[in-house]
């Protein structure tokens, strides 16, 4: 079965928080000096979800990324924990793009590579966390979507998904192809070990822009974009602490509880 | 007439003689064969090298005996003992030969019996005889009654103990009947003759002396040649083993580790006992089970499952059981018919997983790669590579680790360090800021480079020391440079842990940007990357001059560069740090510094310099988690701190520094101890009077 992998490079979100920079004049993160980026945290599930299928049914994983040259790095690090193949996307018109451009880009990638199975994405990106892409993708595709998936099993033609919800999770079956998008809760990502590690690093990720994709103009136009970003900061939070006692552990548990009942 | 020149039953006793020694030596060849092919089950390995060096170095640590005299401390005297017993079994086995061997079998006793040589040299077999069986006694008793720890009772020490004792007794009782039954008079030797009056005196007819003596003298054959089948196939295996393993010990660096070959494509590491290197095989025959080792073991010490002393002996008899199978498949295999033929049988006994049935993966990971157990082995057995050649099987081809090596793993991999997660984590080129140093750009170029280590740059507690250190080199006129936010790990964690291709990727890439900087030498402050950069760079082409900081300094206060003018009038400890001391044998040059400063006693504790107690940070143990329901131990090296009574703990190394923080801590006497880097300790020498 041939799977395909979305997957964007974020900032390291293990930095200091201390660290964290926004420039809220131009809606910015300034990134820290010498922190490489990694790949977000969900979309490194997605290519563990996409391994463990290739473990049992075998096939082909091919990853795309769009973003900087460094999001190369992204790719190999997919390519060392088992996928074959990938292509980074980048061209100046697809900085900045909402969810809808991206969604645009990505399926003209997946439309020129072809002959898929299963497209997963991670559930959201580790930076924005908008949630949007993988969705509006399967919209564009014209190929059904199951959101946080929690396992992903493929029979035949079908794919059967524990999805997460509130309370537990739902089994869900969906005729392939089909997009899937990834949550935490599949387990964690296999360590890149073998000798791929060291054979990715030489390897030359190919770059398509937006003419390789065929990209219309008018997706890719940031003034009709669909979202607008209206101000940016960081968030403050502020903690009061107020120790609750009483004369007995029993009667500062009872306080603790009226202090609670409060606030619900 | 010798008993040799005697006929037995019509047999002559030549054709005896030498029948049993064909019997003997056959059955001992047949068991040697059959370990050394088991020894080339394993992989290749180049060991020949520098043949006058391996001759020389095995006949100064064997002949003199510092192999087990090393080994003596106050505490544990049996080194003394083995050395004694070993020389007096030289003594004896030369005598076996001339007086057994050429005397009996050849037939030369008319040229040495009666001679005033075989005299003299009975008598010094009789002192030797004493020394020997006084120490098969003292042996008996700890081994029985005292019982040490480091000591597994066993039927085979109790059998060996007793053809010595027996072979002692038969050399008297040789000499008594000879001379008894010959009516000679003599005073020498002392044992012989003295019993040999006895007999004289006890009525004895001239025939039952005479008889008697053929008896024990056979008997006493005998017995020698029990001993030659017999030792190969016990543990005594060691007495030939151990001066095989002597002579192809490593040379190098001893504990410096070796890159996989990138030939074996699809498993990596080891998983299978012929997996192993036939070196590491050998290392099994040469083990003696001495225990030393295990009670120098931090791991096992602690409460983990890991002792060293188990763990080669269960892959020994690992060996030994797996490895007919392994030897009747190699033949089997070179006959295709055979083979196939086989193949629908199923295996009459399964084998043991060596990973799981034999070693287990709990005991793989508690290792710190102290080195500890390699430092006191009699032996030259090398634990330390054995235990990460089955890592870089468990982390490279079977993803199985426990979780916290994993996070580990996945930061040297995706973030190039091993720190990220935890409370106090700075950025990488944060500690430079403001302080007028040489940051290299690209292009740029230094002789001399100060590499800080991720531990240095990164966490805030050992941040501290790293400025201590700039500004000591900079009063000391040191002129150097920094690689700032640019200087990437070593690799010595994900190596220690078996994640070996990343430390590869870090050498590789490391050595370039040293290079394209034109860096010649390196002052490094952790000894793990000391190690690893002077140790193992050179193999992936990084030959860089590296001196610890410690080595450094003590130069520099020696030449009057430095001058530690402030009395600090201060009880120290120095801890000394696994990967400098015995890893580098650098003991001398970190209390050459603290003896400088005016004021300060230096304590020692007791564990210290080549037998010091592992802080619980190496091998990857910074992060990964200690067994639970264990002593940690770091808790346990604080206890031979407190007992100095110092105030202050020194060490030269950032895990060490964070050991003791924590350990401190936790037992909450922060007020009366304090840990400190070394380099922290000279800043207060040199600007301050008090040490805070
Ligand atoms: S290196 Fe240290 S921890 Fe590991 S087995 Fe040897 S003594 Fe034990
Ligand atoms: S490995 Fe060395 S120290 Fe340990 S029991 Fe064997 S001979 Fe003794």
């Amino acid at each position: 079965m041939n799977t395909i992998v979305c997957a964007k490079q974020v900032l390291d979100p293990e930095i200091p928080p201390a660290r964290f920079k926004i420039d809220p004049e131009a809606k910015q993160v300034i990134p820290p000096p010498g922190v490489p980026p990694v790949i977000s945290v969900y979309d490194e599930r997605a290519v563990e979800a996409a391994c463990r299928l290739k473990d049992k049914h075998n096939g082909k994983i091919t990853v795309l990324s769009m973003g900087s040259e460094k999001a190369a790095d992204v790719i190999k690090h997919a390519i060392s924990m088992g996928a074959d193949d990938g292509f980074l996307l980048q061209d100046p018109a697809f900085e900045d793009l909402d969810s809808f451009g991206t969604a645009h880009v990505l399926a003209k990638a997946i439309q020129k590579i072809g002959g898929y199975d299963l497209v997963l994405c991670g559930r959201q990106a580790a930076d924005w966390g908008a949630g949007q892409v993988g969705s509006i993708l399967a919209e564009m595709l014209g190929i059904p979507v199951v959101t946080l998936a929690c396992d992903v099993q493929a029979e035949d033609k079908t794919l059967r998904i524990k999805r997460l919800v509130s309370d537990g999770y739902e089994v869900l079956q969906a005729p392939m192809p089909c997009l899937v998008t990834v949550s935490t809760e599949i387990g964690m990502p296999r360590l890149p070990a073998g000798v791929r590690l060291m054979m990715v690093r030489k390897k030359q990720i190919p770059i398509w822009n937006a003419q390789d994709l065929g990209a219309e103009p008018a997706q890719l136009d940031k003034t009709k974009a669909h979202m607008e970003i209206t101000g940016l900061s960081v968030p403050t939070r502020k903690t009061e602490c107020e120790l609750i006692t009483g004369s007995t552990p029993g009667e500062a548990a009872a306080n603790l509880a009226l202090e609670i009942a409060k606030l619900i | 007439m010798s008993p040799v020149g005697a006929t037995y039953w019509g047999i002559p006793g030549y054709v005896i003689f030498w029948a049993l020694f064909a019997i003997a030596f056959g059955l001992f060849l047949q068991r040697v064969y059959f370990l050394y092919r088991l020894m080339r089950l394993g992989k290749q390995e180049n060991r020949f090298g520098r043949i006058g060096e391996r001759v020389g170095g095995m006949l100064v640590e064997t002949v003199s005996q510092w192999c087990s005299l090393k080994t003596v401390t106050p505490k544990d005297r049996a080194g003394i003992g083995h050395a004694l017993v070993f020389w007096c079994f030289c003594l004896f086995f030369v005598g076996y030969i001339i007086f057994i061997g050429l005397a009996g079998g050849f037939g030369l006793a008319p040229l040495i019996a009666r001679t005033p040589f075989e005299t003299a040299y009975s008598s010094i077999l009789d002192v030797a005889a004493v020394l020997v069986t006084l120490a098969l006694i003292v042996a008996a008793i700890r081994r029985y009654v005292l019982r040490p720890q480091r000591l597994v009772p066993s039927a085979e020490a109790a059998i060996i103990l007793l053809m010595i004792f027996s072979l002692m007794v038969l050399h008297v009782l040789g000499e008594a009947f000879d001379l008894a039954a010959r009516g000679v008079h003599a005073s020498w030797p002392p044992l012989g003759a003295a019993l040999a009056g006895f007999l004289s005196r006890s009525g004895l007819s001239q025939g039952t002396l005479e008889a008697s003596y053929r008896g024990v003298w056979w008997l006493h054959y005998l017995v020698i040649l029990g001993f030659l089948v017999y030792v190969p196939r016990s543990k005594h295996l060691h007495i030939l083993a151990s001066f095989v393993n002597a002579f192809f010990r490593p040379l190098g660096p001893r504990l410096a580790l070796a890159p996989i070959a990138l030939e074996e494509q699809e498993t990596f590491g080891v998983s299978k006992i012929q997996d192993f290197t036939w070196k590491d095989l050998l290392d099994l025959y040469a083990c003696a089970v001495c225990g030393r080792c295990h009670v120098n073991c931090p791991a096992q010490l602690s409460g983990k499952s890991l002792s060293p002393r188990e763990f080669i002996r269960s892959l020994k008899e690992h060996l030994l059981e797996a490895g007919p199978g392994l030897l009747a498949r190699q033949t089997g295999t070179s006959s295709v018919s055979q083979a196939e033929t086989q193949t629908d049988t199923p295996t009459k006994t399964p084998l043991k997983t060596m990973i799981g049935d034999v070693v287990t993966e709990e005991e793989i990971w508690a290792c710190t790669t102290c080195g500890a157990c390699q430092e006191v082995c009699p032996v030259n057995i090398e634990h330390v590579r054995k235990i990460i050649d089955l890592r870089r099987n468990l982390v490279l081809t079977q993803e199985k680790m426990p979780e916290t090596a994993r996070a580990m793993l996945r930061n040297m991999q995706s973030r190039g360090h091993p720190w990220a997660g935890i409370q106090s984590l700075r950025l990488r080129g944060d500690w430079t800021s403001d302080l007028g140093l040489r940051i290299l750009a690209e292009g740029d170029s230094a002789n001399t480079l100060f590499w800080v280590g991720c531990t240095g740059a990164l966490v805030e507690r050992n941040v501290v020391a790293t400025l201590s250190m700039t500004r000591v080199l900079k009063a000391a006129g040191v002129d150097f440079a920094v690689l700032g936010e640019s200087e990437a790990c070593c690799g010595d964690p994900a190596r220690r842990a078996g994640y070996e291709f990343q430390f590869q990727i870090m050498a590789e890439q490391n050595i370039e940007t040293l290079k394209s900087h034109n860096v010649r030498e390196i002052i490094a402050s952790c000894p793990h990357c000391y190690n690893t950069i002077r140790n193992e760079y050179p193999r992936y082409g990084g030959d860089f001059k590296v001196v610890h900081y410690s080595q450094l300094i003590a130069d520099l206060v020696s030449h009057g560069k430095l001058r530690l003018t402030n009395e600090l009038s201060s009880r120290l400890t120095y801890h000394d740090p696994c990967y400098l001391g015995r890893y580098n044998s650098i003991y001398l040059e970190p209390r050459q510094v603290l003896q400088a400063i005016p004021g300060t006693k230096l304590e020692e504790m007791e564990r210290s310099r080549n037998t010091s107690f592992c802080c619980g940070g190496g091998g990857g143990h910074m992060w990964i988690e200690e067994q639970p329901g264990t002593t940690k131990i770091n808790q346990m090296r604080l206890a031979d701190v407190l007992k100095t009574g110092a105030e202050t703990v020194v060490t030269a190394c950032p895990y060490c520094l964070q050991m003791f923080e924590e350990s401190i801590e936790h037992k909450g006497i922060g007020d009366s101890l304090k840990a400190r880097d070394l380099v922290e300790v000279v800043e207060a020498a040199m600007t301050q009077s008090r040490l805070d």
